[in-house]
Order: C-alpha cells, then sequence, then structure tokens
C-alpha cells in the first residue's frame, strides 16, 4: 500500500513540474524571472505590471493552454479507463464508439458550409463537433441494445462501423470544399491541437471533466467487479446494465465536451490507463485519481514540445503524442508484469 | 531543401543560357525542365493544357493564350479562361487531361506532385515543371514560356514591361533607410497562422514594396506561427491574403491577446487576395503595389490605383481565344 502513495505524489510533482515548464517555455524565448514576475502581479498583486507582451504570453496564451492540457489529457485518460473497462478490452479507448469521428464530422461539415444555413446559425464549430459525437453514438447505443440489455460486442462493431462511416464522411466533405484555407485549419483540428485555449473556452471542459472524474471516483468499487466479468458482477449485486448505460453517458458528454475544444487528440486516453496499470495497479480508486494526474502530465509535456520543438512556430499536439508517449510505454511495458482484469 | 533549390538556380542559369539541345530535328524538340527533366515536344505547341492558376496567367502573359485548350480547376484570371475546359490538378485528371490531347502540358512543383511525371510519361504526354523560388523566376518564366510556345517577341515585351515595372518600384523603395521600413507579416490564414518561411519570394516582394518581412528567416517552408510568436516580433503591418472583403476585427476575435500588437493597435492590417502575393504569376507586381501604398501611403500618393504593369502585361498579347 505504500507504493500507490509514492505513485501519486511523484506523478503530482511532476504535474507542478510539467505545468511550470509549460509556462516558463513556449515557441518564443521569455525569461523567467519575467515569467515570475506576471505569476507575482496577478496572484499575489505584488510589484509593477509586467510588460503587456510578456503577460499576454504568459496569462493569456500559455497558462490556458497548459490548463487545457491537463483537463484534456486527464479527461481522456479516465474515460480510457471506464471504456476498457466497460468493454473489458486493453485496446479500448474514449473514441472507440465513434464520438470523435462523429464530433470531426460534425465539426467539418459545419466548418466547410455543409450544413442548411438555419442550423449552422444556431452552432458554433465546438457545438457541432459535440452535436456529431453525440448523434453518431447515439446510434451505436440504438443498434447495441438489445432489450434492456446492452450487448458489448454489438457496441464494439457499430462503434467501430460508425467510425469509419463518420470518418469517410469527414473526408468526403473535406475533398470536396473549395476552400483552401478552411480544409487547412479543419485539418489542425482534425490532428488534435490545443492551439485555440483560451480563459473563455476552458469552464464547460473543467467542470464536465471534473464531473467525470467524481462519478469515476464514486464508482471506483462497481468498475472493479466489472473487471471480473459481467455475470460475477451481476451475482455480486451489482446492477451491471445500469452502470455500463451510465459509464456510456459519461464517456459520450466527457469525450464531447473535450473533442469539442480540441479535436481528436489520440493516443493518451489508450496509453496512459495501462502506464499506470504497469506502475500503480488495477483497482479503480487508484486507476482513475492516478490516470487523470498521469494523461495530465503526458498531454501537457507533449504540448510543451509541439510547441518548442520548431521556433516560432507550433504543431498540431496529436502528431506528437505516440511519438513522445511510445517509447516511454514500450520500456514499461517489457519491463513490469502486466495485468489488465 | 536548401540543396535543390541550388540546384534549380544552376538549372535556370544554364537555361538562361539557353536550354535547347544542341541537336534540333523537325519533329521534336528537347528542352530541359525546372525539375532537370528532358522534355521533347512538337514545335511550336497548339494545345496547351495549365495544371495551375500561375501558369495560366503567364501563359497569357506569354502572349499565348490562344494556344491554352484547358486550365485547372482553380485558374480564375485573366477574363478569357471563363470559356476554356477545366481539369482537375490536385490529383491530376489524367482522362480529362489526354481527352484534350494536348501538345504540352505545364505545371508547377508549387502546386503539382512531382510524382505525376511517371504517369504523364506513360501516356506520352510531354511535362514541363516550372519551379518559382525567387521573384526573377517568375520574369524568366515569362521568357521561357515565349520559348517553349514560340511567342518570344509578345513575351519578351511582357516581361520587360514586367521587369521594368518593378525595378521602377524598386527604385522607388530603395532609398527607404531600414528604420523607417514596417516590419510586415504576410499570413496566409487568420485562424491558423500559416506563413511564408525561409526562401520564399514572397519576402522579395514585400521588400520591394518598402517593408521587411517578418518571417524571412524561419526555417521551414511553410511555417504555423504560434501566437506568441506574433506577439514577440510586434509586426507594424500584418498583410493577411483574406480577400479584399475582410474584416480586420475578426482577426482580434480569433486572437484577442493580439491587441497589444502594433500592427492591429494602428490599424495597419491589409487584406489582398490570395492570388495578388502568394500566386507566382504576373500580378504578384500589382500585389506588391498594394502593399506599398499601404506601407507608405505618403512616399506613393501619386500612384495610380491600379497598375500599368499588368494591363500591358495582358494587352501585349494577342488575349482574344
Amino acid at each position: 500500500m505504500r507504493r500507490p502513495w509514492l505513485v501519486g505524489l511523484g506523478l503530482a510533482t511532476m504535474l507542478a513540474a510539467t505545468v511550470g515548464a509549460a509556462v516558463t517555455v513556449g515557441s518564443t524565448t521569455t525569461a523567467w524571472t519575467d515569467v515570475y514576475r506576471v505569476f507575482a502581479h496577478r496572484l499575489l498583486g505584488l510589484g509593477a505590471a509586467p510588460d503587456p507582451t510578456v503577460d499576454r504570453i504568459v496569462w493569456h496564451l500559455r497558462l490556458p493552454r497548459a490548463v487545457l492540457a491537463c483537463v484534456v489529457g486527464g479527461g481522456l485518460s479516465i474515460i480510457g479507463v471506464a471504456m476498457q473497462t466497460l468493454v473489458r478490452n486493453p485496446l479500448a479507448e474514449p473514441y472507440l464508439l465513434g464520438i470523435s469521428s462523429g464530433a470531426s464530422a460534425g465539426a467539418s461539415l459545419f466548418y466547410l458550409g455543409f450544413l442548411p444555413p438555419l442550423l449552422s446559425k444556431a452552432l458554433t464549430m465546438p457545438a457541432a463537433a459535440f452535436v456529431g459525437g453525440l448523434a453518431s453514438i447515439t446510434i451505436v447505443y440504438l443498434v447495441a441494445r438489445d432489450g434492456p440489455r446492452v450487448s458489448v460486442a454489438r457496441l464494439l462493431l457499430a462503434g467501430v462501423a460508425m467510425s469509419a462511416l463518420m470518418a469517410s464522411i469527414t473526408s468526403f466533405v473535406t475533398f470536396s470544399s473549395p476552400e483552401p484555407d478552411k480544409l487547412r485549419a479543419v485539418l489542425f483540428w482534425l490532428l488534435g491541437s490545443l492551439s485555440g485555449a483560451r480563459w473563455g473556452l476552458l469552464p464547460i471542459p473543467a467542470v464536465v471533466t471534473a464531473l467525470g472524474l467524481a462519478a469515476m471516483l464514486i464508482l471506483a468499487r462497481p468498475l472493479d467487479a466489472m473487471l471480473v466479468g459481467e455475470e460475477p458482477a451481476q451475482s455480486l449485486g451489482m446492477p451491471v446494465e445500469a452502470l455500463k448505460r451510465g459509464l456510456i453517458v459519461l464517456a459520450t458528454l466527457v469525450t464531447g465536451a473535450l473533442v469539442a475544444v480540441s479535436g481528436a487528440i489520440g493516443f493518451v486516453g489508450l496509453i496512459v490507463p495501462h502506464a499506470v496499470r504497469l506502475l500503480a495497479g488495477v483497482p479503480h480508486r487508484r486507476l482513475v485519481p492516478l490516470s487523470f494526474v498521469g494523461g495530465a502530465i503526458f498531454l501537457c509535456g507533449a504540448d510543451l514540445a509541439a510547441r518548442t520543438v520548431l521556433p516560432g512556430q507550433e504543431l498540431p499536439v496529436g502528431i506528437l503524442t505516440a511519438l513522445c508517449g511510445v517509447p516511454f510505454f514500450l520500456v514499461l511495458l517489457r519491463q513490469r508484469a502486466y495485468q489488465f482484469g | 531543401m536548401t540543396h535543390r533549390c541550388f540546384g534549380l538556380l544552376l538549372l535556370f542559369a544554364v537555361m538562361a543560357g539557353g536550354c535547347e539541345d544542341p541537336s534540333p530535328s523537325d519533329t521534336s524538340r528537347s528542352v530541359t525542365d525546372d525539375l532537370g527533366r528532358t522534355v521533347s515536344f512538337t514545335p511550336s505547341p497548339q494545345r496547351v493544357i495549365s495544371l495551375a492558376p500561375n501558369l495560366t496567367e503567364l501563359v497569357y502573359a506569354a502572349g499565348a493564350g490562344s494556344q491554352l485548350v484547358a486550365v485547372t480547376s482553380s485558374g480564375d484570371y485573366p477574363p478569357p479562361v471563363d470559356t476554356l475546359p477545366r481539369v482537375s490538378a490536385l490529383p491530376v485528371d489524367f482522362e480529362a487531361v489526354t481527352a484534350q490531347e494536348p501538345d504540352l502540358v505545364l505545371a508547377t512543383d508549387q502546386i503539382n506532385a512531382p510524382g505525376d511525371t511517371d504517369t504523364f510519361e506513360a501516356l506520352d504526354l510531354p511535362l514541363y515543371f516550372f519551379s518559382f523560388t525567387s521573384l526573377d523566376d517568375i520574369l524568366t518564366s515569362i521568357e521561357t514560356l515565349g520559348h517553349l510556345l514560340d511567342t518570344e517577341p509578345a513575351a519578351g515585351d511582357s516581361a520587360a514591361a514586367l521587369r521594368s515595372s518593378l525595378d521602377a518600384l524598386r527604385a522607388r523603395t530603395d532609398s527607404i533607410p531600414d528604420a523607417q521600413r514596417p516590419r510586415v507579416l504576410v499570413l496566409v490564414g487568420d485562424d491558423t497562422l500559416y506563413s511564408f518561411g525561409r526562401g520564399s519570394y514572397v519576402h522579395t516582394l514585400v521588400e520591394v514594396a518598402g517593408g521587411t518581412s517578418i518571417t524571412a528567416d524561419i526555417v521551414s517552408q511553410a511555417p504555423t506561427l504560434s501566437d506568441e510568436y506574433v506577439l514577440q516580433e510586434k509586426p507594424d503591418v500584418i498583410l493577411g491574403l483574406w480577400g479584399p472583403d475582410y474584416d480586420p476585427d475578426r482577426l482580434l476575435d480569433l486572437h484577442p491577446t493580439w491587441d497589444v500588437v502594433p500592427a492591429l493597435q494602428n490599424d495597419r492590417v491589409l487584406s489582398v487576395p490570395a492570388s495578388l502575393i502568394a500566386r507566382p504569376g504576373p500580378r504578384v507586381l500589382e500585389g506588391a503595389r498594394l502593399l506599398a501604398q499601404h506601407l507608405h501611403p505618403k512616399r506613393f500618393s501619386s500612384l495610380p490605383p491600379s497598375t500599368d504593369a499588368v494591363r500591358t502585361a495582358s494587352t501585349s498579347g494577342p488575349l482574344t481565344p
């Protein structure tokens, strides 16, 4: 029992360090004393007002972006845990049920002007993405429903099929779009990027993710039982079907809200839960909070790389997540005994 | 990348000296294109297809517009192209191209995939690839086109007219000291900040217009800039390629932190049609003049609003299709 706390403490320290690095370093060079001055002035009201340029870079660009990276990374990781437990398959990830491809289709249909004007006036790009994800998973759910039960096998297959359908709609729309500039903007979004981060965008994803985290913590014991199998869980008195439906709703809301602001950032929700299982074990009361912190660190770090690899420029973070994470994960996988359920 | 550019420059030097092979035959002519490929085609081609909008404009500038039988679907200038059949260039619609039975197909590595050359060879369609890395390449290409399409006198006049307009503009801006040259940021996208990096002729264009382009030293050719880069660099002027109807307030909506950037504080955001800057054709001169007027309104108040250079270019050759 001592080790999980050690891991937790280590992760918390790493999170603080990563966020610190993320606001100090960026695509341009700022002196760390200037960064420190901005924080002293903003948080404690100490010292003179900092240079407006540095203030904007640190307080309005880097900090909200680091916070968004933490929210998105943490949120996707706990939903990864939820999906892996729901379908009891290590390959499950937050986008399994077609949420991200549905969101991508919604966003590109909206952005490239393929929606009827009445509809597109009422929506914004994040809202269109959210609606797209919701539409996709609703269809998947209706297909997978078997009377009062939800068939996991049908859920998986319908999810994969729906993802393919939505991806092909996205490709069709982007390919037939006459406007190259908008196309590039959509592409940036499809790859997954945190570049739109500002304070005003943060509340919705942050609140939804916090609620998701709380729900997952409350459900820790039922989730443990789910891992043993649906029938044993049922015989233990768990409301399995209600739990499954609850997890699907939870995954839809959190993933939808996150994809809407950052695009489909891949890999985090798949690998972080496994890495945490390798380090701290399977029980959900540890797995959920540690996955959240681990995902936050990971995505914040990957985004730091995305902002600093090329001076003055930025890459969509989705390009770098696998690049940053896979070597670490492979080493971990090789060195430790892996246990899923 | 620099390696290739250097190679291309060398090629241009060779071409300027005369790119024709010393063994001309009656039925076929061989030339070397900008990618270093040997292209054989029937002399004085009358059925020409342009696979890029800038090449279409350059063909008209070279006085050979009447020899075009089809242009790419994004070709929108000069007006006579509206009557020509369209072929898709991305990806190349090989069936449509073949159906036009062209004597010569023109492409540029800015738009077309150099890998397409194999398919064109298999179809036995002569394909000439252009490459545009400097402002001079644009002028030279008009002469090259005149040479390829047998309209040398018209092309020569047109290139000379453009060159003298360019020199005239340069002469007016050369005397501007560095301190008075506004720092210009050229943006392709307003949301995602695509721009031009090292090696682009766009920086020369800005310089000719009397400014300094701040992205000239960025290593990648098509960089995606970060918001904080723009904040740090503090451009005096932002030149956007978003068309003449763009509302500069949108820029502040998309990037609220830019309220301290001088270009936005002093209301110096200029938006022009992308084809006047990013399309390496005869109208870049018009783009440079618009920018010059915006950068130095006092010096250029006497300039006529529309450019005579473009007019010269389009009327010196036969325009009627």
